[in-house]
């Protein structure tokens, strides 16, 4: 699989958060071995109580997951959050994904009303704003698999 | 490990106070809690102090300016930080410097003037300080995370949006009541509903306010100042929770949480609520008053079955029958609540502690709970933080 961490003038807003492969976005998790446990951001480790904590692997999460739980947000976010214009009402959600573990993200291109507990829903990216250099912005984000 | 009472208690109305400082608003607390209990300043023998986060190196420091504004004696003063349940925390040194003997009288504040709108990242440093990546990557104000949890409520047990609004109705009913509130406007189920979404299925009235406000109590184990007291309301116990892996809560700041549960939800309130009950000998049955941090009113539902007072999926059903009001099984927020006042973070586990005792002083006016004998204030802090107090007369 190939990994990238730019797509085509698309740059993540913050690194280390996901990646664009050739088999979709992917949330970027980390996996300990030794407690079974996955993080996310990667970096902040939440270890079972007594852990070793020796055999942490980084991981990319499966494309696609159900939705857990979701809101529609009807007031624009203050900064630092930033897009070009607002987005209000926006989705956002929880997507559990098969390596066991739930995942907050916006929930766009999809019909917000038409949402349900349980369905299928897909990592995609979605651009926030074009930086000073010309570059697409970008976040991870769901929508539902149609 | 002896008795420990409180003797005295203050409050600052709460309110949005741009022409005064936090020592001032602090002084009136203290000034208060200092008349009721009886004691001179210089009886004080140590501060334990809810810290302001918005208030640069004063407000970390807030312990010191009250004493300062009041004379600086040489005792210990301690400033703590735990989220919404930071009052909890000095509240629990306090009790344990004295209950182990170090000091006999002591002083647990709380005071907090917050800033307008939302509360955004402190820092900028996502590797450091998880708070910047809801900010910046995925647009998430804290109401986002009670909406999400609620709607979960909507799906699984079938609470509906007219009891997210018949606990604003409720709350306001006693905030109008109580002349310490800020918010004092007695509102009907259609008004409630009728207010903006803010993140479905959540309504502006069904979510708090930020305020500013004081609180303060004096607690003592010393036979003379508990004689003194007006009504000294004993503390069964005082204690504090942190969150507990497989937790299935989406925590405020986090961006996940685990798919399976391997503990209950709000695992900090769940821990600090049964330290209580095993320390105090005294269960949910026993409740008369209950202040539970009503953030939003999911919030409301959830600690009821969180602390106990009811089986899971049972909460609206408790809401419905009436159940929480006056005249029920256990009275709900009998102050308000945060939905009259607003939360202040650094204030508000110490002002729930007030409000309790309170009813338990037969001090609430018309809100008075009859024959009230026990009562308990219940925190929630983000980031996993909890505190319980169980108050007995």
């Amino acid at each position: 699989m190939e990994v990238m961490d730019t797509m085509e003038g698309k740059i993540p807003r913050l690194p280390e958060l996901f990646s664009w492969t050739d088999e979709g976005v992917r949330i970027r998790s980390a996996k300990c071995h030794d407690c079974g446990t996955y993080f996310f951001p990667e970096y902040h480790a939440q270890h079972r109580p007594d852990c070793p904590r020796e055999n942490v692997e980084k991981v990319l999460l499966s494309n696609k997951g159900k939705l857990n739980t979701y809101t529609i947000q009807h007031f624009m976010c203050p900064p630092p959050f930033k897009t070009d214009g607002d987005i209000a009402p926006y989705g956002l959600g929880l997507v559990e994904f098969p390596e066991g573990i739930c995942v907050a993200g916006l929930i766009v291109e999809t019909d917000l009303d038409a949402l349900s507990l349980g369905q299928e829903m897909e990592t995609i990216d979605y651009v926030m704003y074009k930086d000073e250099d010309g570059n697409d912005v970008a976040t991870w984000a769901f929508r539902a698999v149609k | 490990m002896r008795d420990v009472y409180i003797v005295g208690t203050g409050e600052h109305p709460w309110g949005k106070f741009t022409d005064r400082n936090f020592v001032q608003v602090g002084e009136v607390a203290v000034a208060e809690a200092l008349k009721d209990s009886g004691a001179r300043w210089s009886e004080i023998q140590a501060i334990m102090s809810g810290i302001l986060i918005y208030g640069g190196n004063a407000g970390h420091l807030s312990g010191q300016y009250i004493e300062g504004m009041f004379g600086e004696t040489g005792i210990p003063v301690v400033n703590v930080y735990n989220a919404c349940a930071t009052g909890s925390a000095a509240l629990r040194m306090a009790y344990n410097s004295i209950a182990s003997g170090e000091t006999d009288t002591a002083m647990a504040v709380g005071v907090d003037m917050m800033p307008k709108g939302f509360l955004t990242a402190k820092s900028d440093d996502p590797k450091q300080d998880r708070d910047v990546l809801r900010w910046r990557m995925t647009g998430m104000p804290n109401p986002v995370y009670w909406a999400l949890e609620c709607r979960k409520r909507f799906e699984k047990y079938g609470d509906t949006p007219e009891d997210l609004a018949d606990i604003k109705v409720l709350l306001s009913q006693f905030g109008a009541k109580n002349p310490n509130a800020r918010y004092k406007k007695e509102y009907t189920r259609e008004e409630v509903l009728n207010s903006k979404m803010v993140c479905d299925p959540l309504r502006l009235y069904e979510i708090c306010a930020v305020s500013d406000g004081a609180a303060v109590v004096i607690l003592s184990a010393d036979p003379k100042k508990i004689q003194a007291a007006n009504k000294p309301v004993k503390i069964a116990a005082t204690t504090m929770g942190s969150a507990m892996y497989g937790d299935p809560t989406i925590r405020i700041s986090a961006l996940s949480a685990p798919a399976k549960a391997e503990a209950p939800m709000l695992s900090e309130s769940y821990s600090a609520s049964r330290q209580a009950y095993e320390k105090s000998g005294i269960g949910p049955e026993d409740v008369d008053v209950l202040e539970l941090p009503d953030n939003s009113s999911w919030h409301y539902l959830q600690y009821l079955e969180t602390c106990g007072f009811c089986g899971e999926g049972e909460a609206h059903k408790m809401l419905r029958e009436g159940q929480t009001q006056m005249g029920g099984k256990v009275v709900v927020n009998p102050s308000g609540g945060f939905s009259s006042f607003g939360e202040a973070i650094g204030a508000q586990a110490i002002w729930q502690v007030v409000e309790a005792a309170d009813q338990l002083r037969g001090r609430a006016g018309e809100r008075q709970v009859p024959d009230c004998k026990v009562a308990m204030a219940q925190t929630y802090g983000l980031m996993g933080n909890s505190g319980t107090t169980i108050l007995t007369v």
